[in-house]
């Protein structure tokens, strides 16, 4: 009967997959440099709260802080007002730069191994490394998605995916006191003493 | 966290083997509810879910966690300071390697249960290269051999997970801190297949210093494990859900590697 379809996608899928592996290796790059970027500024930068403030512009380049804050929030996110969504996004931003300059030493440089790149789906890539710090192994995945590039959408460490974890805690957040609950927590943390 | 301590764990083992009975009952209910997402994402690519704990304990649960937030405060991180002070990194670095090695039994035991012989047998490989290679354990020469240095780490709560039994319910254990019933009996499996546990079924003099093993056990892992716990609390915005998120998300990935 109708074939052709499926006749076309048979012809078509090497191409597609080679789109795939081209995409998948496009992230992975895209996550090199990055990578590359922040461990020149962490080398230099012995202070770790000066630290936060010197990767702050390297990450908003290369991390999709809005995509991250949306999810990490969940579906409580449609009901924020855009006023509130700029500000748990400012908020949120702050929080993972923080909890990520926080996971350096100074003068330990981590040895990265880069594994083979998987495209899950249109315009997302996992990109699983294997970290070598202070002479423990630690498994990381990067979630790179297109966003007119490629950005680190979400850093998976031993398995725990930061967004989901987030994300647990600020639904909670949500549903017990809506949208004004959710920033003042955020707000909270950001100004816990490190 | 699981520094194991004998005392404590013979007052948990029938505890929970009691509240595994039971949860075997109610185990389709809690797995059906787990398996289903409750929330839609916000974007198209977006497939986090945020159901991913039965527990009904959560009232008592909270008071455990504040209770051991309070004890690694006050107690556990002032001796974790001064076994880092005394004790130089890389000789800290070597009685971990040592107690890595001499748990082989545990990882090789239960990476048969799980029929990954294959994995069981890199096992043997790696405690042969490291006992031998590396003077009983002290330096992980397996490291440097490729086919080994990341090899998955096999429990008992992995093989119980493999052979088809639930989590449970979450429980956060005094001093031990999260888990769930399966965790906890898993914990107990590996505690008999841990050699430094077997001084206690000695029977000459040597159950007298059954002890010493078992403390420096704990000791040496109190650095790390605080720092895992640290890693998961800081810059939480409820360090409860946080801890507990990154207890079930960690455990479900090691349990699909």
């Amino acid at each position: 009967m109708n074939r052709r379809p499926l006749l076309a996608l048979i012809l078509l899928l090497p191409m597609l997959v080679r789109q795939a592996s081209a995409s998948a290796l496009e992230a992975q790059q895209r996550l090199h440099g990055a990578v590359d970027e922040v461990l020149a500024v962490a080398d230099r930068v012995a202070d770790r709260r000066a630290l936060a403030d010197k990767l702050r512009p390297v990450l908003q380049r290369h991390v999709s802080f809005e995509t991250m804050t949306r999810r990490a929030i969940g579906p409580g996110w449609r009901q924020f007002t855009s006023d509130q969504q700029r500000k748990a996004t400012q908020l949120f931003t702050t929080l993972v730069i923080r909890t990520y300059s926080n996971k350096f030493t100074p003068g330990e440089r981590p040895v990265i191994t880069y594994k083979t790149a998987v495209a899950h789906a249109a315009g997302r890539v996992d990109v699983p490394t294997t970290l070598v710090y202070k002479g423990s192994h630690y498994s990381v995945t990067y979630r790179m998605e297109q966003e007119g590039g490629w950005r680190i959408a979400d850093v998976v460490i031993e398995g725990v995916s930061m967004i989901a974890n987030y994300r647990s805690q600020l639904d909670a957040q949500f549903k017990k006191a809506g949208a004004p609950a959710v920033i003042s927590s955020l707000e909270q943390s950001v100004a816990r003493p490190q | 966290m699981r520094p194991a301590h004998h005392h404590l764990l013979r007052l948990l083992i029938p505890a929970a083997v009691v509240l595994l009975s039971q949860c075997a009952t109610t185990k389709t209910k809690t797995s059906t509810a787990a398996s289903k997402p409750s929330v839609v994402g916000t974007d198209a690519r977006d497939d986090y879910d945020v159901v991913e704990a039965s527990d009904p304990l959560e009232g008592l649960n909270r008071a455990t966690f504040s209770l051991n937030d309070g004890l690694y405060k006050f107690v556990l991180r002032p001796i974790s300071k001064g076994y880092e002070t005394i004790t130089p990194e890389p000789v800290r670095h070597g009685i971990d390697n040592v107690f890595d090695n001499i748990k082989f039994p545990v990882r090789f035991v239960n990476s048969g249960l799980q029929g990954k012989f294959g994995r069981a047998g890199k096992e043997v490989q790696k405690f042969g290269v490291n006992t031998i290679a590396g003077f009983g354990g002290l330096i992980k020469q397996s490291d440097r051999i490729p086919s080994l240095a990341d090899v998955p780490a096999e429990d008992a709560g992995q093989t119980l997970a493999t052979w088809g039994i639930g989590h449970g319910p979450y429980i956060v254990l005094p001093v031990l801190g999260p888990s769930s019933v399966r965790e906890t009996v898993g914990l107990a499996g590996d505690y008999a297949l841990n050699p430094i546990n077997w001084g206690f079924a000695m029977k000459s003099d040597a159950r007298k210093y059954a002890w010493i093993p078992q403390a420096a056990n704990t000791f040496r892992q109190l650095p790390e494990q605080l720092k895992k716990y640290d890693d998961a609390r800081s810059d939480a915005v409820d360090p409860y859900l946080a801890v507990r998120s990154a207890y079930y998300q960690n455990s479900k990935a090691a349990v699909e590697q």
